[in-house]
């Protein structure tokens, strides 16, 4: 390892192993400043108004889903790789959290574009990829919930959706731009200008809030998905036991 | 090379044995161009533009269909886990499948060509036809092979694979429907899109021959 | 300039939060019902190895058949707790 990353080795075992004392708070604070840059700090927009704020929570909370599908993209080839079943916990569990925000995502996208746009969707390849992504992800944890969760192959089967899955991705977002390019839009997503410091700022307290948000629900639901596992095989023991 | 060679043989063989299997599964392509042309009134004016997806959305729900069934019946049969014991390399046996399920599919795909061009009086017998379908079936169905290795274990997989397939499929389909429309001379665009469907057929068979060996392993 | 946009950037913000509180309570109600099955089954676990242990014991000193002792902890496992406990987890083992 780099001895550049070497200090920080220690630093992450450490926050693992706190992460229930440090992730809460951590996550609250950092969310409440981000409600409070996003609602009063920041400026006001000048094409769009106000509804512009939903931004704030908009580009984050997809930045936020993206690293999750990562997420379940390495732990599952983890699982692919050592099968530990503890990987499978962490990918599934990153996939819900990315399914979750990618819904959140298309919602408040809706919601932001209907005001500004007119319409609730528009068949722009950002917001198709975003749809698929919802789609691909969605129909892993439909796969993967209708096994039981210390299911070794099931969770094999699953992992190698995800890792197929998530090599598609490219070709899904190049094919349906190329695919749109065909009959332009009157929408188009124009490109921002830069973003004044100000908003930036707000930006980037959005970017660690969710991330944090993100990782939060990550290890809840990898916790559940542990217990789940656990008493499974709690359960298979007793049955050995109690049925001598 | 040998034990490719026998494997393919095998596999289709397996298809020979199991035409009336197939042949459901043209019968479902047939009755499928049969609902398109109700639902979408392909009887009047040009259906020209409508033909690349007509065509490519039978196909796909057909590969579909038969790669459900044909994998149902490998598990009840016990031919899959033989298959897995023998000393052929998991990938080899892959490729395999994949290879005797384009051949058979291909049979069906052509034959459906041939009752469009009746049906809609418009030459699709063409060599570059031809080979943009057999460049785009070998994509999904290498796809769809590796998908169908779901465990037994699994109830309602048969509804699934649809699920998980088709979001995966786009590139795919968006390619393949614009190369069919390229070759009708239909307006395409300037993308590449065949280049497009020949990458997505490598990727998913190199894909698909690295991770069937770990989808159905123990 | 734009209309409504007040009601727009409230619903944003609300469908968030709402979205977020929901998911946080469902979670929540399954980690309750998992805590406390896995206190059942750990309970169960236990007496299974105290009287596993204790039959050992009792053949060791006494080769009478422990058949005696193995029936006493299935009469101490109540029997709905099965029932009782496969249904949450059955439910825990479905969903997101």
């Amino acid at each position: 390892m780099s001895a550049l990353a070497r200090p920080f080795v220690p630093l992450a075992y450490w926050g693992f192993e706190h992460r229930w004392q440090l992730l809460p708070p951590l996550t609250g604070v950092a969310m409440l400043a981000l409600i409070a840059g996003a609602l009063i700090a920041a400026p006001r927009e000048a094409v769009e108004g106000e509804v512009q704020r939903i931004f704030y929570i908009h580009l984050p909370v997809i930045a936020a889903s993206y690293l999750a599908f990562t997420v379940v993209f390495v732990a599952s080839v983890v699982v692919l790789w050592k099968r530990d079943m503890r990987w499978d916990a962490v990918a599934r569990s990153a996939a819900t959290v990315g399914v979750l925000f990618t819904a959140l995502t298309l919602v408040t996208g809706a919601i932001w574009g209907k005001p500004i746009w007119g319409v609730w969707w528009a068949w722009e390849a950002r917001l198709i990829t975003t749809l698929l992504l919802f789609l691909i992800y969605g129909g892993y944890l439909l796969v993967r919930s209708m096994a039981a969760p210390n299911d070794e192959q099931a969770a094999r089967y699953a992992a190698v959706f995800a890792v197929i899955g998530f090599l598609d991705i490219p070709l899904i977002h190049m094919s349906t731009r190329w695919w749109r390019t065909l009959h332009p839009d009157a929408i188009v997503l124009r490109a921002r200008p830069a973003l004044p410091v100000e908003m930036l700022v707000v930006l980037l307290v959005g970017l660690i809030a969710v991330t944090l948000l993100a990782l939060w629900l990550l290890v809840l639901r990898a916790e559940t998905e542990r217990m789940s596992q656990r008493t499974l095989s709690l359960r298979a023991e007793l049955d050995r036991r109690e049925g001598i | 090379m040998n034990a490719a060679l026998a494997v393919i043989r095998k596999d289709l063989r397996v298809v020979w044995r199991d035409r009336v299997g197939w042949l459901t599964t043209g019968a479902f392509a047939t009755a499928s161009v049969l609902t398109y042309t109700f639902a979408f009134d392909l009887v009047s004016g040009d259906v020209r533009p409508l033909l690349p997806g007509v065509l490519w959305t039978t196909f796909l729900f057909a590969g579909i269909f038969a790669s459900s069934q044909a994998f149902q019946r490998e598990v009840e049969q016990g031919t899959l886990d033989a298959m897995l014991i023998s000393p052929v390399p998991a990938s080899v046996v892959f490729l395999a499948k994949v290879l005797s399920s384009v051949m058979a599919l291909l049979v069906i795909e052509v034959a459906l060509l041939v009752l469009a061009t009746i049906l809609f009086d418009t030459t699709l017998i063409t060599l570059e036809l031809t080979l943009i379908v057999l460049v785009g079936t070998a994509g999904y169905v290498s796809l769809t092979t590796l998908l169908s290795t779901m465990g037994s274990q699994l109830n309602s997989r048969a509804m699934i694979l649809p699920v998980l397939a088709l979001p995966l499929l786009v590139p795919m389909l968006i390619g393949a429907v614009r190369a069919t429309g390229a070759a009708l001379d239909l307006p395409a665009g300037t993308a590449p899109w065949t280049l497009l469907l020949v990458v997505f057929a490598a990727w998913s068979s190199l894909a698909g021959a690295l991770l069937f060996p770990l989808a159905v392993e123990r | 300039m734009v209309e409504n946009e007040l009601e727009f950037l409230f619903a944003g913000f609300a469908v968030f939060w709402a979205g977020l509180f929901v998911y946080l309570i469902i979670l929540q109600a399954r980690i309750r019902d998992l805590q406390r099955e896995l206190e059942q089954l750990e309970e169960r676990l236990e007496e299974a190895e105290d009287s596993s242990a204790h039959s050992q014991t009792n053949a060791q000193a006494d080769p009478a058949p422990p058949r005696s002792s193995v029936a006493l902890a299935d009469e101490n496992a109540p029997t709905d707790t099965n029932e009782e406990s496969k249904r949450p987890a059955g439910e825990a083992g479905t969903g997101a």
